[in-house]
């Protein structure tokens, strides 16, 4: 199979700092006269410049037709390899070549001017990605479809919303007859129904032998769309790889750190009254050992050491599983009714057993609380405690279908009959 | 399906692709810089047209400047009509780059275009206001002879000169911002050393080789001569003009094209 992409110990190298002064530009032709090093980088003296690595010596290659996704942490490169990609930006040293058209949705729109129509804009915006007039008139009909914009085709875009906007930036982009596309988190825009629509365009693509870069922090949309992942980490590749592993490895090193990173101390401002408050909260596996990783078949021990500063009469204790991203509580595990505490003061010990943890791979933020005995006043709440992971089961991209979106594994069977419904109601 | 080579090189554009991005883009900025206001684009002539009256009144009421025979407003309104395209040009045209900042640093497309489309949205105005000036012929009675065939000639060497200077300052604005503030008020100071308010032949004969290495001077003198005063240009200030005009042209692409690719690294 052909190569798309090849890059070749490419490195980038930026200047930071202030923007460039006519005194600068003296000072560094100085530099020149007196033999210190000088280029178009860093046309300064002393400190006032420093230059940083965006890329170190990267070397990979994409094949024609794969889709590639490329993960890492905020400022580890990500955006500049598209960059230099596209030829926004050229390698401080180092190759970078292409095979063909490339179109990059680093911004969505980002050639629209919103003084011009719908329709002006299409033309403009194909137009800045090489398309001629008569290839443009080709592909209108179906970029105006995609984009869902008829009725407004003929209206300033500074009428449109910006999820419109980027709707019509995305359509221009995919219909200028790309071999190569560059998608930069531009998908975080706009309505679930067309993230979901982009995403179908963007397999189509991949489907139709085009390449396709897919910049996402969404472990789901790139998994759905990528069979092979770059993991970029301060301008190196870390992994290059199939999806699957990687985006297993990936997953677990930010978890891992995000929970490494988390002060054991509880949140100093909580609400609640006082009266009982939680001292400490850990996390335990079935075995007993402190953990924040699980997996699903795993037990969660949820163990939380109070103290009573006076007398209280049948306390709630509750433990919530939170979502990290969405905020949608999971569960909800109370003590009332449970087992009655009695009164309690001074110190105590409440644990909470999850005997299996049916949640899809990521994170989740403990809450805590505990209210009087009618769950009417509360003495503590911790609306953001510990953190704990549940990671994957190592599962291929086959195993990611669509249908594994969403919080929780339900365990379901599947049956299929033959021949007329026996019982249920029709439609 | 095409097989393309892998390349270094960067993205190639189709002249046709290439000519009807340019197009659009000074649409844009004509569309961009007229919409919603009220008088349009009869700004474009509402500037030259102040300045005449302006000139008028210092130069020919007040100063006594001399005409060559043609009527004064004439004579300053055939030199504005060039100078404000000259002028609007290079000041947009300058700070283009920075403007589209957006485009620049995400897509790639051949950097020129932006201030092409900048010296291209100015050749609306230059219409409007070259419309106007056939009004202001027709009004002083001032007929034109066959010397108005050179008219192409002096407006492309107008149009490339200007290129040449939007070009050098589009691109050294994008590195150091201080060519933004020198570029307006040299603009200031050019229009009084360019011989629009005056007659080159009013100016002293030492000073008169100085005047000459303004490519401005073969421009406007030269239009002027066939327009106004339907005559034979002088024709050693216009090669002059021209020799330095092409010059400038090249040296302009030379630079823009070898700094163009870190553009969007220090914008």
């Amino acid at each position: 199979m052909s190569i798309a992409i090849q890059l070749e110990h490419a490195s980038k190298r930026y200047r930071t700092g202030r923007s460039r002064t006519f005194v600068d530009l003296v000072a560094s032709s100085f530099d020149g006269l007196r033999g210190k090093s000088t280029d178009v980088h860093s046309a300064t003296r002393g400190k006032i410049d420093s230059t940083i690595h965006a890329l170190r010596d990267v070397s990979f290659e994409v094949p024609e037709g794969a889709g590639l996704g490329i993960i890492g942490r905020n400022g580890a490169g990500k955006t500049t390899l598209l960059k230099l990609i596209s030829r926004v930006t050229w390698p401080t040293s180092g190759k970078v070549r292409v095979a063909g058209h490339v179109v990059s949705l680093i911004e969505l729109g980002a050639g629209f001017h919103p003084e011009l129509t719908g329709r002006e804009n299409v033309y403009l915006g194909a137009g800045l990605f090489g398309l001629t007039r008569k290839a443009i008139d080709r592909q209108f009909d179906a970029i105006v479809e995609f984009a869902d914009v008829e009725r407004l085709i003929d209206t300033p875009m500074k009428r449109y919303s910006s999820g419109l906007y980027a709707r019509l930036g995305f359509s221009v982009a995919i219909h200028s007859n790309p071999d190569i596309v560059l998608v930069d988190e531009v998908l975080s825009v706009g309505d679930a129904s067309f993230r979901r629509r982009a995403l179908e365009a963007l397999r189509g693509l991949i489907a139709n032998g085009k390449t396709v870069l897919f910049i996402s922090h969404d472990m789901w949309n790139v998994r759905r769309l990528c069979s092979q992942i770059l993991w970029m980490e301060e301008g190196q590749v870390r992994a290059y790889g199939e999806a699957g592993e990687i985006a297993e490895r990936y997953m677990n090193e930010v978890n891992l750190q995000a929970l490494a990173n988390q002060g054991t101390s509880l949140q100093s401002h909580r609400g609640g009254t006082g009266e009982v408050r939680f001292e400490a909260v850990e996390t335990f596996n079935g075995a007993g050992a402190a953990t924040s990783l699980f997996t699903s078949d795993d037990t969660l021990v949820v163990r939380g050491a109070y103290t009573a500063s006076k007398a209280v009469q049948g306390p709630v204790f509750q433990v919530a599983i939170v979502d990290v991203d969405t905020g949608v509580i999971v569960t909800t595990a109370s003590s009332a009714g449970r087992q009655d505490p009695g009164v309690v003061v001074g110190p105590g010990e409440i644990e909470v057993r999850f005997t299996s943890l049916p949640l899809r791979a990521r994170q989740y933020i403990l809450r805590l609380s505990i209210t009087d005995a009618h769950q009417l006043a509360s003495y503590d709440t911790i609306t953001a405690g510990p953190r704990f992971a549940v990671t994957g089961q190592g599962g291929g991209v086959d195993s990611l279908a669509d249908e594994q979106d969403g919080l929780v594994n339900l365990p379901f069977d599947v049956v299929h009959r033959t021949g007329r419904a026996r019982a249920g109601s029709r439609i | 399906m095409a097989v393309h080579q892998l390349t270094d090189k960067p993205p190639r554009m189709s002249l046709a692709a290439y000519f009807e991005l340019l197009m659009n883009l000074t649409r844009r900025e004509v569309k961009g810089r007229y919409s919603q206001s009220l008088f349009g684009a009869g700004w474009a002539i509402a500037q030259p047209l102040a300045m005449m009256a302006v000139f008028t009144l210092v130069f020919s009421r007040l100063g006594q400047m001399p005409s060559g025979g043609a009527p004064y407003p004439l004579f300053a309104f055939s030199a504005l009509v060039p100078w404000f395209f000259f002028s609007n040009s290079v000041n947009s045209g300058t700070t283009s780059l920075v403007t589209y900042r957006n485009i620049v640093t995400k897509t790639y497309f051949p950097r020129e275009i932006v201030p092409l489309a900048q010296v291209g949205s100015r050749l609306v105005d230059l219409a409007a206001a070259s419309a106007l000036f056939a009004l202001l012929m027709a009004y002083y009675n001032v007929g034109v002879g066959s010397w108005i065939a050179l008219v192409p000639i002096f407006v492309l060497l107008l149009v490339l000169f200007t290129l040449g200077v939007t070009l050098t300052t589009s691109a050294i604005n994008v590195f150091y911002r201080d060519v933004s503030p020198v570029v307006q008020i040299g603009l200031q100071l050019w229009l009084y050393l360019t011989p629009v308010a005056y007659p080159l032949s009013a100016v002293p004969d030492k000073y008169r080789p100085y005047f000459l290495l303004n490519p401005l001077t073969g421009v406007v003198e030269g239009l002027r001569a066939v327009l106004v005063f339907d005559r034979a240009p002088e024709w050693e200030v216009v090669s002059i003009s021209a020799a330095l005009i092409v010059g400038l042209l090249i040296a302009s692409i030379a630079l823009f094209k070898s700094t163009d690719k870190y553009f969007a690294d220090v914008i």
